[in-house]
């Protein structure tokens, strides 16, 4: 593991009117999260995000963060070939929710609300979406491509990964494709947002928490 | 004349020619499926069969997604015939080739060189309302790339189908990761 005293929490992503409302936001949480991130430190995008995390785990005693170098990744069940790798997980339990790339742009709304509602109260949800979501009966991989200037792109997320952290079946990983040309190729992808469902379907565009529940319901 | 998109396409009839035949080509026939308007300065020269023949190696994947192709110049259909007859690069050619010599379409959508009697390399995306959906003009000498017209018109079918509800990717290696842009207004 990295020892976060090696890392500075002077983000440059991090402006004081962005860290005030996260002080806001984050003064909800009531449970505790790990952030675990395997980052490699020589690269321009690990080095930022491990910054950006030290910046953020600042502001709650609720966050905890862990850094891994690129050779501890395994075993943290999220995809680890794709870094900087962020995963959000209850105590040692991967919570089905991750990040590649840096989650600057629109994409912080996606980042913080993650947190919130895995550590806070969360938003509120009608109960009979969160009884669909928990019928979904077959492991579904969510891959959710995203560009951090596409303003449709965090609902797409959010919804994505609030359905993972209600069924364990439901892994919903977010992709700055801008970093992952191989995405780009395999999926052609020319829009935002893209989401991939086991490695195979796509879908384009905004879909809310019930579209991609049941999606995820029909995904083979 | 002003910005084209939105411009439907106005009445007319020319005459075609297509893989050894001529027919008469009509407003309607445009109608219904998507289509491009590829023009072209003249015939028998020598960008043109570039990119007419590069044109033609993505034939197969514009039909696919439903879209027609009718190159056009300011020669007569018969013309069109003699240089399919002379040229391997045009004879293969599967798209309709439209006649224009009296510059009815070329007048239409604004690509006429009134003094040299030729179109300027205009390509024109239509919806199936015969609606320009995007378009873009180049001077003589500037070649087009069939896999970008390609692409040009899958997107237009998409944002058709869809909205505007995505964000178009460019993706450019390297680009400097955006300053957070946070707006929790309706998400608490």
């Amino acid at each position: 593991m990295i020892d976060l005293a090696r890392i500075s929490e002077e983000s440059p992503l991090l402006d004081e009117k962005t860290k005030e409302t996260l002080k806001g936001v984050f003064s909800k949480l009531d449970k505790e999260i790990v952030i675990k991130s395997v980052v490699d430190l020589q690269e321009e995008k690990s080095a930022e995000m491990a910054s950006f995390l030290k910046g953020i785990m600042a502001f709650s005693h609720r966050i905890h963060l862990e850094l891994y170098e690129p050779s501890e990744g395994s075993g943290l069940e999220m995809d680890t070939s794709h870094l900087p790798a962020t995963g959000l997980y209850r105590g040692s339990a991967y919570a089905g929710v991750a990040f590649h790339g840096v989650p600057g742009g629109k994409e912080i709304n996606s980042f913080v609300i993650g947190i919130y509602n895995l550590a806070g109260p969360g938003q509120e949800l009608p109960k009979s979406t969160v009884k669909k979501i928990e019928k979904i009966q077959r492991p579904v991989s969510v891959k959710i491509c995203v560009s951090l200037a596409c303003h449709h792109c965090p609902g797409v997320v959010i919804a994505c990964q609030r359905i993972a952290m209600l069924n364990p079946l439901v892994k919903a990983e977010m992709y700055d494709a801008n970093l992952y040309p191989d995405l780009v190729k395999a999926y052609q992808i020319e829009r935002v947002p893209l989401v991939i469902l086991n490695d195979r379907d796509t879908y384009v565009g905004p879909r809310s928490i019930e579209d991609v529940t049941q999606l995820c319901r029909d995904a083979h | 004349m002003g910005n084209l998109i939105g411009k439907e396409v106005e009445e007319f009839k020319v005459w075609a020619y297509r893989m050894g035949k001529f027919a008469e080509i009509a407003k309607e026939d445009l109608l219904g499926h998507w289509s491009v308007l590829f023009f072209y300065p003249a015939d028998f020269t020598f960008v043109c069969p570039t990119e007419l023949g590069d044109l033609q190696d993505f034939y197969e994947e514009f039909e696919e997604i439903g879209c027609q192709i009718y190159s056009v110049s300011e020669d007569t259909h018969f013309v069109h015939k003699a240089w399919a007859d002379a040229s391997d690069t045009i004879g293969r050619i599967q798209y309709t080739m439209l006649g224009d010599p009296a510059g009815v379409l070329a007048s239409q959508f604004g690509v006429l060189d009134e003094e040299e009697g030729q179109a300027f390399r205009g390509t024109f995306i239509l919806n199936p309302e015969g609606k320009v959906r995007a378009y873009e003009i180049h001077d003589m000498g500037i070649g087009r790339n069939g896999a970008e017209l390609l692409r040009k018109v899958q997107a237009a079918q998409f944002v058709e189908e869809h909205g505007d509800q995505v964000c178009p990717a460019k993706w450019k290696p390297g680009e400097k990761t955006l300053t957070p842009s946070l707006d929790l207004v309706g998400l608490l």
